[in-house]
């Protein structure tokens, strides 16, 4: 079981918390035109690397908020957990 | 009945407590502190079982978690346990254990006759066969094969047993109480480190409690007795025996399994029969030990073959022979102290020492004693079909590949000692890439991957001296890491034999003209020439000749086989060990009882159960309750011996006619608060939000960014900043998620929070053309007039002293309103409005009826919006904005979703009027096309619709909306129905929706 | 070819086996092939197959990293069924299905193709109707089903819940009588051998490090055996396809995932049927070893590990349990797991792609086993005819661009929720 430092609460294990996929896909902002192909990219497409992988999970039965994790997607090491607005 | 195997006086059993037992329907008796398998040796006992595929017997091959061979059927407590190990169940007052694998008795086993006809049942031979005809696989052969298969039977019975889960946390976990383990936690203990130390048996002390060393002037047993004692005491450290730990997980999460009352007779009274530990530890401690490596030789799987640290150990823990007559085969020193214990109580062994003349200290002590020693010798063979009774040896070549004369000489057991084979099964799990030590010729951990430390002979370190002094170093080291402390214990000083070198040399060759097994997998009787089977027919890779010889794959997982399997294909192949590489270590070490693994999380408790706070009021009234997710709701109140269908009937035709009340506590609820909550709002749902003034409520879909519909449901302004979500139950937390997912990571410049207040409200819904006479009485004071409080709006009241929001919502489609008051209130508020409502024949309603109402309708719900369907897909269309922007609108305009003949929600009836179409139906132009036939739609929700008396239901339909008056089939091939029908309006009942505005 | 026969096995016995020629070779790789199948799993292998067999084009190699059979072939719960409910994917599985049926004739390799039936158990009328609905897509589409209420379900699974201790009592279920089992290793085998034998060339232990692309057309690969030339090439590498794409500057609508599963110690025979619990995510048959094999969730986070957790079987196990109680006093002897290759709508790719030669085939989610011959047959097509089969017309990449997605579970793109 993963052991996940929450960035507001600390370090819990991963039964607190619900992944949240690819933390590298940006949505398109509101009201701008965007092509087909950047759209379905938001949507759809994943880089899924084997490695570094930057993905947000949900603290969801401690303090409900979405964080930023580094983590190994091989060993499932992890490097480095981050508020929604920092970056690595 | 004397004990023939029993001596008087060594061991660690208690001689004042006598056990008795049943074996095969047969009555014994052993002491407090034997296992089953010492027991039964004691009483001359050695046919235990048979083996897997040949059905050879089997006797003890070990003495303990090692042990490939006897495996029973266990009787406690009125239950039974399939495949338990005899040498890990200890015995207790009324044990019953039976063979398994045999029939009709372990003595004369039909099965045998596959042993005699092995040649036609090489690795791998039904690849090659039982392919005609070819229905035969799975009408005759395999129901053959699985009946021969398996062990142990399986009760159906609910077990009756307890099993407890346990969250510890420490910052060394030590697995492992010889030596290395011991001095590790005490060096680590006194270092003020929090300490949990784990061994597998029921007695501390691994090895020490059958070597002949001293530490610091005691007995190793002695040291190992008073370093127990003082740690028990100590309260930074939790000891634990019949304890496994059996799985290294990320992060440092090892999981251990206690056996808390296996050994009893009954469990104890509020006691679990096992406790399965999750422990975090900041560092964990492998002093796992050793697996002694056996010898390979001819009909090497004949009971009375066994380990020589067992029969070691069988001598000097239970007092017990495993023979009166030993020969000890040994390829290094251990096999020496086995022969040295049995010298000492009276027995006389043999030793064969593959080696030529070594020398060392303790086979100049056996040489001593007088024992008979034959260097450069092997047994090619051991005699005797149930038992050993006798043994061919031989001379052997220094290269060792000619055997000289054989000769054959008695004995009653064959003691086998090919070296040690660390146990790093922990270590390999933890992700350790472990590497071969020549040395030894076994692997060994190597860089450690989490937080682990591997000391000991499981580290590939067999003198005492060493293992010590490194084992209180790494304990001291560990612990002053997390600590800070600093204080160190002294190390004692060692006294053992100091022994040579052992011999590379495992597999005896074959002598001419003879065609012993030689097995290197006991269990699932995989021989020598399984293997090169295997290999010559290109299956090379270690994993290749596992799977297709299964070696390694039975119930012990190959802990004494493995290293004997590689050390062959590498020998074959020409190759190098470490460039064979070893298949993955895998958990659990040990199998674990999966009732154990899941804990109390079983029956009615398997799940959690949620009531709304008027749940006891329906149980009082007769509710047949439905599963709704994990919560419960009231399906339909039974009156007198109606049916689902006739309650559900009554119950919509009430709301339809006078009034219902419904429970809709169970809805999701969302409070949103906030300056930019208006705006929030807009870019969530796919209407437009930002002109709802205070007091309206508006319905809402939601879409996800792939367009597909995630929920819908009505939102109200409570003030200007405030606003009342509600959900469907189905999706109440993954939207209050998706929510926070948007407010904290997309849009976190809008300054907006939400809450869940799901359990906070309970809900009444009241509906039906008398509900605002229901509503005037239970809120005397309110303007409820349709002026005062009109469709879609909202007001808060005083229910009787209790704060309530009325929402004037309506899902049945009738005048409705909902009623909430702070859960606490749910049951009298509940109350309140069945007694008002009783002059106007208000009755509860369920969801079968709240479901009735809302087909007819034609309102979409689950079965609907089913992760499939677009908004235009049910007729939602009209609340999609072409104006602003929302989550998921730039899927929208793709070509499937804005197809001509895009699906679309219908009504059906059936041609006749009577017919219900079953759900799960799907529409087609033609009943009896050929198949594939072409399915144009399918019926999502049916009814008998109250208004109309006739069936009626929903369907999503291709090009739907050019479809109305059009006569289809519905067709259930499942139900054997054909169904004319005719498409209408999905809005069956009031399309123009006065009602609710009435 | 040697023939795998009751006789043959009969004849080696008296010569002590020493005659068994080898399953397949061990070649080194030519310079160029006709085509290169990366990925020696079972439909790696099954493409290599139907491209000699059907298309008569030899000149293939596979080529595979670790040993054939490795990856989730050799790593599943050996479940065989075509019962689903949108017409592409019941058309295609039942073209598997028809494949399963003579596959041990056809490969001369036993692979114990066994229709034990497979039944989905239900526990609300809910959930009957959704299995109604897909029953009924299955037989209008030629596939058997049928659905049992609760008294027919306790007569053939005796051993399930039906006291008054459960939490989601059984209302019925949704069975495939031809739905089964089959013997995972010995499918890759089959194959392997069969294609070895009509001229494929089967390179272990070769890691693919590049692909040489010029002018939007394929030429070859680069592995750690040297470069080898081809004219055309075939993805068929699951959890890994990612990594390959990335070396190819392709994103794709996919993840890789963790799934493990168990197996029990083995026990007499109890259960006969493959069983799927309908209040969660719990499978469950019995090999014919005796071990009870057990599948469920995914340990739901990216994962190329091959390892899992045990909360995530902690939890499959408690639904084995609520399913059936008997299973509290088996132990757990072994758990695996594999990498799941899991596509944005649950459903997989077999397609051309924009490189010219390069042909992708992904997305098997936790189905990919039983797809094994459907999906080797009709990559092995799309890659002889260059175009796809109309058996495989559905599983295009373009789906994702144009909203024709195939959706069995209605789950959209959070792949991580099984």
């Amino acid at each position: 079981m993963l052991h996940i430092k929450c960035p507001y609460c600390g370090t819990r294990s991963q039964n607190e918390f619900v992944y949240g996929g690819d933390a590298t896909v940006k949505r398109p902002q509101l009201n701008k035109e965007v092509s087909d192909k950047e759209w379905d990219t938001f949507v759809y497409l994943r880089k899924s690397p084997r490695g570094k992988h930057l993905e947000f999970w949900q603290h969801i039965s401690g303090c409900r908020q979405w964080i930023k994790v580094q983590r190994d997607t091989a060993t499932h090491e992890i490097f480095k957990t981050l508020k929604p607005n920092e970056d690595i | 009945m004397p004990q023939d195997f029993r001596l008087d006086k060594i061991g660690l059993i208690n001689r004042n407590k006598k056990i008795s037992f049943k074996f095969n329907g047969k009555s014994y008796f052993g002491y407090e502190g034997d296992t089953l398998a010492s027991a039964l040796i004691a009483n001359g006992v050695h046919l235990v079982g048979r083996s897997f595929k040949y059905h050879r017997p089997r006797g003890f091959f070990g003495a303990g978690v090692d042990e490939p061979y006897a495996i029973v059927q266990l009787y406690r407590n009125n239950e039974t346990d399939p495949n338990a190990r005899a040498t890990e169940q200890e015995l207790f007052e009324g044990l019953e254990a039976k063979s398994v694998n045999c029939w009709p008795s372990v003595n004369f086993d039909i099965g045998a006759i596959n042993n005699f006809l092995n040649k036609f049942f090489p690795a791998g031979f039904y690849y090659k066969t039982f392919m005609w005809p070819r229905s035969f696989w799975y009408k005759v052969y395999e129901p053959f094969i699985r009946k021969a298969a398996g062990f142990g039977v399986a009760s159906i019975k609910h077990d009756k047993e307890r099993y407890e889960h346990k969250y510890e946390y420490c910052d060394l976990l030590i697995t492992g109480s010889g030596p290395s383990g011991l001095a590790s936690a005490y060096a680590a203990a006194k270092n003020g480190a929090k300490v949990i130390l784990a061994e597998d048996k029921p007695r501390f002390g691994g090895s020490l409690l059958t070597s002949e060393v001293n530490i610091g002037n005691q007995s190793g047993k002695e040291w190992a007795e008073n370093i127990i004692t003082e740690l028990k005491e100590m309260p930074n450290v939790i000891v634990r025996n019949r304890a496994q730990v059996f799985g290294y997980y990320d992060h440092n999460m090892l999981v251990m399994s206690e056996r808390v009352n296996d050994h009893l007779a009954k469990s104890k009274k509020y006691s679990p029969k096992q406790r399965l530990w999750y422990i975090r530890a900041k560092e964990v401690v492998i002093s796992s030990g050793s697996i002694e490596r056996p010898l390979v030789f001819g009909n090497n799987d004949t009971p009375g073959v066994v380990l020589s640290s067992a029969a070691k150990e069988y001598l000097k823990v239970y007092g017990v022979l495993v023979g009166r007559n030993p020969l000890i085969f040994t390829n290094n020193d251990s096999g020496y102290e086995t022969a040295i214990e049995f010298k000492k109580n009276g027995i006389w062994p043999i030793i064969l020492d593959t080696r030529n003349n070594p020398n060392s200290e303790i086979i100049d002590e056996a040489k001593r004693m007088g024992i008979d020693i034959k260097f450069s010798h092997v047994v090619v063979a051991a005699k005797g079909y149930k038992k050993v009774k006798s043994a061919e040896i031989a001379k052997i070549s220094e290269d060792k590949k000619k055997l000289g004369a054989i000769k054959n000489i008695n004995c009653d057991c064959i003691c086998v000692s090919g070296f040690w084979t660390p146990t790093i099964h922990l270590t390999s799990q933890s992700g350790n890439k472990t590497k071969f030590n020549e040395e030894i010729d076994a692997f060994v951990p190597g860089q450690s991957k989490q937080e682990e430390t591997t000391v000991g002979s499981a580290n590939g370190i067999f003198t005492l001296e060493e293992t010590l002094k490194k084992s209180f170093e790494v304990g001291h080291q560990i612990s002053k890491k997390i600590t800070k402390n600093d204080n160190k214990v002294s190390i004692p000083t060692v006294v053992e034999k100091k022994f040579t070198k052992h011999d590379k040399f495992w597999c005896v060759p074959l002598p001419k003209e003879k065609k012993y097994k030689r097995f290197l997998d006991f269990q699932n009787d995989v021989a020598v020439t399984d293997v090169e089977l295997a290999l010559r027919e290109g299956y090379r890779s270690i994993e290749h000749v596992k799977r297709y010889t299964t070696l390694g794959m039975a119930t012990d997982q190959g802990k004494t086989s493995n290293l004997n399997g590689l050390q062959l294909v590498s020998d074959f192949e020409n190759k190098i060990i470490p460039s064979v590489g070893h298949t993955t270590f895998r958990p659990p070490y040990t199998p674990v009882t999966i009732g154990a693994i899941v804990g109390r999380e079983v029956g009615k408790h398997s799940k959690p159960t949620r009531k709304s706070p008027m749940h006891s009021w329906h149980e009082k009234h007769n509710a047949v309750f439905v599963d709704a997710g994990i919560w419960l709701r009231p399906r339909y109140y039974k009156q007198g011996n109606e049916g689902l269908f006739e309650a559900s009937k009554r119950e919509a035709e009430n709301v339809r006619r006078n009034v219902g009340v419904c429970d809709v506590t169970t809805l999701g609820k969302i409070d949103i608060k906030g300056p930019d909550a208006a705006e929030f709002l807009n870019r969530v749902y796919t209407n437009a939000w930002l002109k709802l003034p205070v007091g309206k409520a508006r319905y809402g879909v939601m879409l996800r960014e792939d367009g597909i519909v995630m929920d819908d449901g009505t939102t109200t302004r409570i003030s200007e900043n405030h606003y009342h979500m509600t959900t469907t139950t189905a999706q109440a937390a993954n939207v209050l998620s998706h929510l926070e997912y948007y407010l904290q990571i997309v849009w976190p410049e809008l300054n907006v929070n939400v809450v869940s207040t799901t359990e906070q409200w309970a809900g009444a819904a009241i509906a039906g053309p008398k509900s605002r006479n229901v509503l005037q009485k239970l809120f005397p004071d309110i303007d409820i007039s349709n002026e005062g409080l009109p469709f879609m709006g909202y007001v808060e009241g005083n229910l009787f002293g209790v704060y309530a929001r009325i929402f004037r919502i309506s899902f049945s489609g009738e005048l409705a309103y909902e009623v909430n008051v702070e859960s606490d209130n749910g049951n009298f508020m509940w109350e309140k409005i069945i007694d008002i409502g009783k002059e106007f024949l208000i009755q509860p309603y369920g969801t079968e009826a709240l479901s009735t109402l809302r087909i007819e309708m034609g309102h979409v719900a689950g079965s609907e919006l089913d992760g499939r369907t677009i908004p235009y897909d049910n007729g939602l269309q009209g609340l999609v904005s072409k104006k602003k922007d929302f989550i998921g609108k730039r899927s929208l305009n793709r070509s499937a979703f804005t197809a001509e003949d895009r699906q679309k929600v219908v009504g059906v009836v059936p041609l006749d009027k009577k017919t219900s179409i079953p759900e799960g139906s799907h529409l087609v132009k033609d009943a009896n096309a050929k198949l594939p036939n072409p399915k144009l739609g399918h019926v999502s929700a049916s009814c008998w619709s109250v208004e109309y008396n006739n069936p009626f239901s929903l369907a999503i339909l291709r090009d739907g909306k050019n479809m109305i008056g059009q006569k289809l089939f519905a067709l259930s091939p499942l139900k054997n129905k054909t169904i004319p029908v005719e498409i209408v309006s999905s809005h069956y009942v009031d399309p123009k929706g006065e009602r609710v505005r009435s | 070819m040697q023939k795998y026969s009751v006789f043959s096995l009969i004849k080696n016995a008296f010569k002590g086996h020493k005659d068994w020629e080898v399953a397949w070779k061990d070649p080194t790789p030519k310079n160029e092939y006709d085509v290169i199948i990366i990925g020696g799993g079972g439909h790696g292998l099954a493409t290599a197959y139907y491209l000699a067999k059907e298309h008569n084009i030899t000149n293939v190699a596979i080529v595979e990293k670790g040993w054939i059979g490795g990856g989730n072939v050799g790593r599943n719960t050996t479940i065989l069924r075509s019962n689903y409910m949108h017409d592409q994917n019941g058309l295609f599985y039942e073209k598997g299905m028809d494949l399963w049926r003579s596959m041990s004739q056809d490969l001369n390799f036993n692979v114990m193709y066994s229709p034990r039936g497979i039944i989905n158990l239900a526990h609300s009328d809910a959930q009957m109707n959704a299995y109604s609905r897909r029953g009924n897509s299955m037989r209008l589409n030629g596939i058997d089903a049928v659905l049992l209420g609760r008294e027919e379900i306790k007569k053939i699974l005796p051993m399930l819940d039906f006291s008054d201790d459960v939490r989601f009592p059984i209302f019925g279920g949704l069975m495939q009588p031809s739905g089964g089992t089959a013997r995972h290793d010995a499918v890759a085998w089959g194959y392997a051998r069969q294609a070895d034998s009509m001229g494929v060339d089967i390179i272990q232990h070769c890691e693919v490090t590049g692909f040489d692309v010029t002018n939007g057309k394929i030429k070859g690969i680069k592995t750690s055996k040297g470069n080898i030339k081809a004219k055309k090439i075939g993805l068929c590498v699951a959890g890994n396809t990612s990594m390959l794409a990335e070396m190819l500057n392709m994103t794709l609508p996919i993840e890789t995932h963790l799934l493990q599963a168990c197996v029990s110690e083995p026990i007499k025979p109890i259960l006969d049927q493959v069983v799927t619990f309908g209040a969660g995510h719990f499978y469950c048959s019995q090999s014919d070893k005796g071990e009870m094999v057990m599948g469920g969730d995914l340990d739901g986070y990216n994962s190329y590990a091959q390892r899992g957790n045990l909360p995530t079987l902690q939890h499959v196990l408690t639904e084995g349990i609520a399913m059936f109680p008997f299973l509290s006093k088996l132990k757990m002897l072994r758990t695996w797991g594999g990498i799941m290759d899991m596509s944005m709508d649950g459903s997989p790719i077999i397609d051309k792609t924009h490189i010219e030669g390069l042909y992708l085939n992904c997305g098997w989610c936790y189905g990919g086993f039983k797809a094994t011959p459907a999906s080797g047959w009709t990559f092995a097509h799309t890659i002889a005819q260059d175009k796809v089969h109309e058996l495989n017309a559905g599983y295009n990449l373009n789906r994702f661009n144009t909203g024709h997605l195939i959706d069995e579970k209605g789950l959209g793109t959070k792949t991580w929720i099984s």
